[in-house]
């Protein structure tokens, strides 16, 4: 297994944001996370990558649980989130070089693998301008071709497909579906339902923090006994018939 | 190389651990990025602000130079009064220290994007913390070299010291930064822990106690000097209330003996105490980078997922204030107000900070003179009058180059919104100069009025310290509202930032500049006024003079104002 999630549960406050998920994600598959706003993705994906520790339960990265072997964990994961983040006064290539070094990668390789990942999601044309005149789609790109740099075995993506133009887009979704036939992982969360649909082998929905539901898109579609697209399982599994009471607590996603 | 390959993971073991020194060279080439830009694209920017910097430090040297000569003339004062200098110099850089160290270390560790970032890579938290810590060591410590470095320099000529002193001080300077940064380290982490979602009122409350207890401290002082006479109980009394400054257990007692001792030429002395400075440094910055990085994802994530309870806000007072303040003005003007009105009083940051500055308008108040049974002599009704216009009228400038300067600016990059409005561009403009001229009218006029209560001023007197006040407004809020329309910065956020940038600078500029010149003025009207008819009637030299001041000011907000609002139409969103 590449990603084990265990019975996790995160608190905020009085409210559960996760409420005891369990999840166990293959290798060489493509993973889709969806739920409405406010689900507990974000805090999921988030603990998944060590940022937040979870209450209970427990989380394992390729066989280094995040609690206790989190460097190791962390060096065979990547994680690119929906709010890109590059340093302004950097370049595309800086980045990327600081980001390869970080990672130990090989001085000899790294500037070829770096060239290589550039032109593969366009950003050769403003590799050499200050990262803070990028558009959100350009900085998108770089920090993707920063994750995929090391060559993780777990690529860990939220919202991957916001601010990109049709061919990044496109781009986006071949590298990771070939990304997954290679063997890797990739756990992608997303609004984008078509997606979801298109690429993901399973995917898993999210709901008030817990799962409910969680397969290939023939298991969802037999769970939900109607109809034939995804987005109406969506819409079916996460009918707000009984919405958290935001009011408590304002939950930092 | 492709993708498709096998899986290469890098082999995780210690020699390839991300390493301190990576991060290190990250922050540099950072640096080096941002200079680089600086001298390509606005040389003029970097020049004013290396100029600047250089006339701070001459000024301030210049000044030190003559304070220690005029000291070494009293030998025996000189003796008694030089340890307190540094005491006092040393135990303020403690606190000023560890309190925008914490500010800086809380910003870069648990409030930015960048933690977020480094923590999913393999780093080890401790390199993280370590590299925090030095980038915000090497800018708090920007205060400890502005005002130190010209202190010594200007001991060491003075005294004529040997170059031993030189490098006793710098390293004395290198060993004491870090006892206040590492306590100021822990004080972020201990925000993050415990106080997560209040780090900005956290920030406020204790700028607060800080001017309080200077305040308290300085009022104190006040009280014993200027209650007698200087005899040998008032010079006890004085240094009674300062001996605790030279507690053996401060840092800055070390640091001070450190320095004492090299001018001293009793260099076993000196060394001892740098060592102790400079040792104590070391272990505090160890333990400190150790503690906070054992903590430091449990802190993050208390940062970013403790619960805040959502306030409501129903913006009756804010509109209430505004409709009272500006009933004059039409309802959309006064809805462009009411929305900045609602976004200063809603960001703590903001008021906290001209909460600092009304409260050093009100220190200044409490150092005024108090009137005597016998009077005030003409003389000294004048040069307080003089002294008084300048004071607030200086504080006044840095409030608009603070607070007024980035209101068009702050607009951001939902500027595109108020080309939509249904406003001509010029009445957005004279919208926010009117907000800004009443909110500085607002203090300044009150304050205008005590000093002239304080003074006793004659009656025509008071109206023309009062007519060239409301005229400095009027000039300094129009500089400040028009170089704002002509050098916006819609990208950046943070009003401070939006100020200290190149058309904040300007704007700083022309406002001292104003200043400079309605002071010359109204020093022309104190001064004919007194020659003539004790202060009693403005003979024509001081009508004029005054008239100037007010042209003065009202000529370069009409023609900043008229830049502004010539650059804001043409504005393409």
């Amino acid at each position: 297994m590449a990603v084990v999630i265990e019975n996790v549960t995160k608190c905020y406050g009085r409210l559960r944001a996760v409420d005891g998920i369990s999840l166990n994600v293959k290798r060489g598959e493509l993973f889709a996370f969806l739920g409405p706003n406010g689900a507990g993705k974000t805090t999921t994906i988030k603990m998944m990558t060590g940022l937040l520790t979870p209450d209970s339960g427990t989380i394992t990265v390729c066989g280094h649980p995040m609690a206790t072997d989190s460097q190791l964990a962390k060096a065979r994961i990547a994680f690119v989130p929906d709010q890109p983040f590059l340093y302004g006064k950097l370049t595309a290539r800086e980045f990327m070089h600081f980001v390869g070094e970080m990672y130990g990668i090989d001085r000899n390789i790294l500037p070829a693998r770096i060239e290589h990942y550039m032109a593969q999601l366009a950003v050769t044309g403003y590799a050499d301008q200050l990262a803070e005149g990028y558009s959100h789609g350009m900085k998108q790109r770089v920090v993707l071709a920063a994750a995929l740099l090391h060559e993780p075995e777990v690529l860990v993506v939220d919202e991957p497909m916001v601010g990109l133009d049709p061919r990044t887009a496109r781009t986006v979704k071949d590298i990771f579906r070939e990304w997954a036939n290679a063997g890797r992982t990739v756990f992608m969360s997303t609004h984008t339902l078509e997606v979801a649909e298109a690429i993901a082998d399973r995917i898993a929905i999210i709901n008030h923090g817990r799962i409910v539901a969680c397969g290939t898109l023939d298991e969802l579609k037999a769970k939900a006994a109607r109809e034939h697209r995804l987005e109406d399982i969506f819409l079916e599994l996460t009918d707000p018939k009984d919405p958290p009471e935001l009011e408590e607590a304002v939950i930092p996603m | 190389m492709s993708a498709m390959e096998t899986p290469a993971l890098m082999p995780a073991s210690s020699a390839n651990e991300p390493t301190f020194w990576l991060l290190m060279r990250l922050k540099l080439t950072i640096l080096r990025n941002r200079v680089r830009q600086l001298t390509d694209q606005t040389p003029l920017q970097l020049l004013m602000v290396l100029g600047f910097l250089a006339t701070i430090w001459l000024g301030l040297y210049l000044i030190f130079d003559q304070v220690f000569r005029f000291i070494r003339r009293f030998e025996k004062e000189a003796i008694i009064a030089l340890p307190y200098v540094f005491h006092l110099f040393f135990f303020s850089m403690t606190i000023l220290l560890g309190f925008s160290t914490a500010v800086l270390v809380y910003g870069s560790l648990f409030a930015r994007e960048e933690p977020a970032f480094l923590l999913t890579t393999p780093n080890k938290p401790r390199n993280i913390v370590a590299v925090m810590y030095v980038e915000a060591l090497f800018f708090s410590s920007w205060s400890l070299v502005l005002l130190g470095i010209p202190l010594m320099v200007a001991i060491g000529s003075v005294q004529g010291l040997p170059w031993h002193f030189y490098a006793t001080f710098i390293g004395a300077f290198l060993g004491f930064v870090p006892i206040p940064g590492a306590i100021g380290l822990v004080i972020a982490l201990l925000i993050a822990l415990f106080l997560p979602r209040m780090a900005k009122r956290s920030l406020m409350y204790a700028s607060a106690v800080v001017l309080m207890l200077i305040v308290a401290f300085w009022g104190r002082l006040w009280v014993i000097s200027s209650s007698e006479s200087i005899t040998r109980r008032w010079v006890h009394d004085l240094l009674g209330e300062l001996s605790y400054l030279k507690s053996v257990m401060l840092p800055s007692t070390w640091v001070s003996k450190a320095i004492q001792f090299s001018i001293q030429d009793n260099p076993a002395e000196a060394a001892f105490y740098l060592g102790m400075t400079v040792l104590t440094g070391l272990c505090m910055s160890h333990w400190a980078i150790s503690f906070v990085a054992w903590k430091l994802k449990p802190a993050f994530g208390r940062a970013h997922s403790a619960p805040t309870h959502s306030r409501k806000y129903t913006g009756w007072a804010s509109r209430l204030l505004t409709f009272v303040a500006f009933f004059y003005l039409s309802k959309r003007m006064r809805a462009v107000i009411l929305k900045d009105v609602r976004h200063f009083l809603r960001d703590p940051v903001q008021w906290s900070q001209l909460a600092i500055l009304f409260g050093l308008l009100s220190l200044y108040l409490f150092y005024l003179p108090r009137s005597k049974p016998d009077g005030f002599s003409m003389q000294w009704q004048a040069l307080i009058c003089f002294m008084n216009f300048v004071a607030i009228t200086l504080i006044l400038s840095t409030f608009t180059s603070r607070f007024v300067f980035p209101m068009v600016s702050l607009e951001g990059k939902q500027i595109w919104l108020a080309g939509l409005w249904p406003l001509t561009r010029s009445q957005v403009m004279w919208a926010k100069f009117l907000y800004a001229l009443t909110v500085t009218a607002a203090a300044a006029v009150p304050v205008t009025y005590l000093s002239i209560r304080a003074v006793e001023l004659p009656l025509i007197m008071g109206i023309a310290q009062m007519s060239a006040t409301i005229g400095c407004c009027i000039g300094l809020c129009g500089l400040a509202i028009g170089l704002g329309a002509r050098w916006p910065n819609f990208k950046e956020p943070t009003a401070s930032r939006i100020s200290s940038g190149l058309g904040g600078t300007i704007n700083l500029i022309a406002s001292v500049a104003l200043v400079a010149v309605n002071g010359t003025l109204f020093a022309v009207t104190c001064l004919y006024s007194m020659n003539e008819r004790q202060l009693l009637k403005l003979e024509w030299h001081s009508a004029a003079a005054l008239s100037a001041a007010i042209v003065a000011s009202v000529g370069s907000a009409a023609f900043c104002m008229a830049i502004g609002i010539r650059r804001f139409r043409r504005q393409e969103f």
